[in-house]
């Protein structure tokens, strides 16, 4: 009877019980999902006035969220600011999952799924679509060849496969090349999701270049604090993944000052937008100052996601308190989502009327269905999933094993180029 | 290496071959933006003469039935646009084949393109079903394919047979100017828009002839002669998408 007095070690703790919440919402994601592929489209509140919905939000947001990765990556390779690398480390790994997630949510959105290669094989490059697909490709390749040395530390890996773990690692030595393309793409990328909106003359609100920006400075704020706040939270729930919260510190303070500029630049755009009366743009703007998104707007988007965190993150004070910093870096993530939520939502929900001299706008709603809820909630659950486990068993969040040792840029590197 | 991660002539080369790249792409972009398919001599253009229009839907009905389209998606939609005197005036909107078509600006594959002729084309094949087009078109021309038609076509054969095939579920179709019927009418010798075979069916089945289609391009045209006529105007024009669907305004006498 020796076996008994060794029983099968089923330690239930809350991270299993965890884990088989996220499961459980997956396996609903999953056969939303399935559904999904064999109904058709049909099983969406999607109509074909409202033809981008939650999902394309979901998409949205995780592309902003992974925006964390091309910022450290630039930090610690092209500013030289090597202290962040464990950051960068994080927030790469974050990129990965948030980037498989929009692939994930496109699958579900697309019309026609078995013929997503088309989008790769037929190329008009005067849309924004397909530069879109081209950055997603790309940059996907990129974060996983950036995430590679990731996977070649995992413990698993060098027992059983000490070669390929070998060749993963050496992929480091591709960090900063990959930093300089990866920037270049992401960079690309944000903006050009705000410009597939912000070139659509029927959509007269969406119609202006400021969306490019307005994405771009609005990522730049979100993901980096979603990859703080994931390090505080795992840093908190397990001994595994300890950090440095100098690190972390300095960069929500920097969070902070990205914030002020994006309060700036939505502040003027919204303004920018009100001088005169122009038909369908200024009803998308009362739509969003005292319609149906209004609250989604002024609450969501401009007090709690911009000016509560710029007062929790600019003074230190504040900002040294753990609670209120993760409060105030969940609230950034909250407001990007909003944002990201509220452009698509105004540009789809008015329209102008085609009819001559009756040029009025056109109303229309939308609420996602159950089974889009559940799809979307799947696909959310995956990428919490993931990064759990990536706290778990890839030591993501580990501030104190940097395998390559900071070193301090060597001066000659940071003088000018001389002719000789 | 390690010691110097990058070097500032490996970060100059990189740059070099990225702009590289986007110049050549900045190159493909303009050849591809709005270079039309193919050549042709002839501009099919139709013209709608809101003093005759009835408003009875024959119209959407005979497209439904020569382009197989489903109960619930129409092609051609008429709306009701307000009176003269005591005369309701309507609006038929067919898919206007703008000369600079938003929707095919935006398809990244090509699904959507433009022949030389002025038509808009939608490739059922390569569509992916990502609904771009749909939210790009100004006049929500556009119809998804949001579940499969399947079984009998009501509008058949009341209103005609269908002359192409159905669309699959998962794509997004639209009004083509009964393309099919313009280029056999062609290759037969026929003249679009005066032999009822080389026309399109909504024209055809029109009972007050406020239809009219044929080739801007040829000066003795029907299109050509209302045109010249009588004042006609377009839908949005303010958006420089330029229609190729001209309307006659309502007027008080019918005239045309």
């Amino acid at each position: 009877m020796k076996r008994l007095k060794k029983p099968i070690k089923i330690n239930i703790t809350t991270f299993h019980l965890w884990l088989a919440g996220l499961a459980a919402v997956m396996g609903a994601g999953a056969v939303a999902g399935v559904i999904v592929f064999a109904r058709g489209l049909v099983v969406t509140n999607l109509t074909d006035l409202v033809p981008w919905g939650l999902w394309i939000t979901i998409d949205l947001s995780s592309i902003a969220m992974s925006a964390g990765a091309f910022l450290l990556c630039a930090a610690v390779y092209i500013l030289g600011l090597k202290r962040y690398q464990s950051l960068a480390r994080t927030a790469t790994y974050i990129g990965l999952i948030g980037y498989s997630m929009a692939v994930l949510t496109l699958m579900l959105d697309i019309g026609r799924p078995d013929r997503f290669w088309h989008a790769l094989v037929y190329w008009n490059p005067h849309s924004l679509l397909w530069e879109v697909t081209m950055c997603v490709t790309l940059y996907l390749t990129v974060l996983l060849i950036e995430t590679a040395p990731i996977f070649g530390e995992m413990e698993w890996m060098q027992t059983r496969f000490p070669a390929i773990a070998k060749r993963l690692t050496g992929l480091h030595k591709l960090a900063p090349y990959l930093a300089i393309v990866g920037l270049c793409l992401s960079m690309l990328h944000q903006s050009s999701l705000g410009a597939a909106y912000g070139i659509l003359k029927a959509r007269p609100i969406l119609y202006r270049p400021d969306l490019s920006v307005l994405f771009m400075v609005s990522a730049m704020a979100g993901g980096p604090s979603l990859t703080v706040l994931v390090s505080m939270i795992a840093n908190r729930l397990t001994k595994r993944a300890p950090v440095n919260d100098e690190l972390l510190e300095k960069l929500t303070h920097y969070i902070g000052w990205v914030l002020v500029g994006y309060l700036y630049f939505r502040v003027w755009d919204a303004l920018a937008m009100t001088y005169t009366y122009q038909p369908g743009k200024t009803e998308g703007l009362n739509m969003l100052t005292k319609g149906p998104l209004s609250f989604n707007f002024w609450v969501g988007e401009i007090l709690l996601g911009t000016i509560v965190p710029i007062f929790f993150l600019l003074n230190k004070r504040l900002r040294l308190n753990p609670i209120l910093r993760m409060v105030a870096l969940g609230l950034v993530v909250g407001g990007v989502v909003a944002y990201r939520w509220d452009v698509n939502m105004a540009g789809q929900l008015l329209m102008l009327t085609y009819l001559p001299q009756q040029i009025v706008p056109r109303y229309t709603t939308y609420m996602p269905s159950l089974i889009e809820f559940l799809a979307g909630a799947g696909v959310v659950a995956y990428g919490i999933f993931a990064i759990t486990l990536g706290v778990r068993y890839l030591n993501i969040v580990n501030h104190n094993t940097i395998t390559h040792e900071p070193e301090p840029v060597p001066e000659v590197a940071t003088l000018p180029v001389t002719v000789e | 290496m390690e010691n110097h991660p990058l070097k500032r002539r490996d970060v100059l080369k990189l740059l070099a071959v990225g702009g590289a790249v986007i110049g050549g792409l900045q190159y493909a972009r303009l050849a591809s933006a709005s270079e039309p398919v193919g050549n042709s001599k002839h501009k099919w253009v139709m013209v709608i003469d809101q003093a005759k229009c009835i408003g009875c839907g024959y119209c959407t009905m005979a497209c439904r039935a020569h382009n197989d389209v489903a109960p619930e998606i129409s092609w051609n939609k008429v709306i009701q646009v307000g009176k003269i005197g005591e005369k309701q005036v309507f609006l038929s909107r067919p898919c206007m084949q703008c000369e600079h078509a938003p929707c095919v600006e935006v398809c990244m594959v090509k699904a959507s393109y433009r022949r030389a002729d002025g038509i808009i084309m939608m490739d059922y094949d390569r569509c992916i079903g990502c609904r771009y087009c749909e939210i790009a078109c100004p006049y929500n021309a556009r119809a998804f394919n949001w579940k499969p038609f399947t079984g009998p076509n009501p509008a058949v054969p009341t209103w005609g047979s269908p002359e192409v095939p159905r669309r699959p579920r998962g794509v997004v179709e639209k009004c083509t100017f009964c393309y099919h019927r313009i280029d056999r009418g062609l290759s037969l010798g026929l003249t679009p828009g005066v032999d009822e075979d080389a026309t399109p069916a909504c024209v055809v089945a029109c009972p007050v002839q406020a239809r009219a289609f044929g080739d801007i391009n040829d000066p003795e045209s029907v299109v050509s002669k209302l045109l010249a006529q009588y004042s006609s105007y377009r839908l949005r024009e303010d958006l420089g998408t330029m229609p190729h669907v001209y309307y006659l305004p309502a007027r008080e006498e019918k005239t045309a």
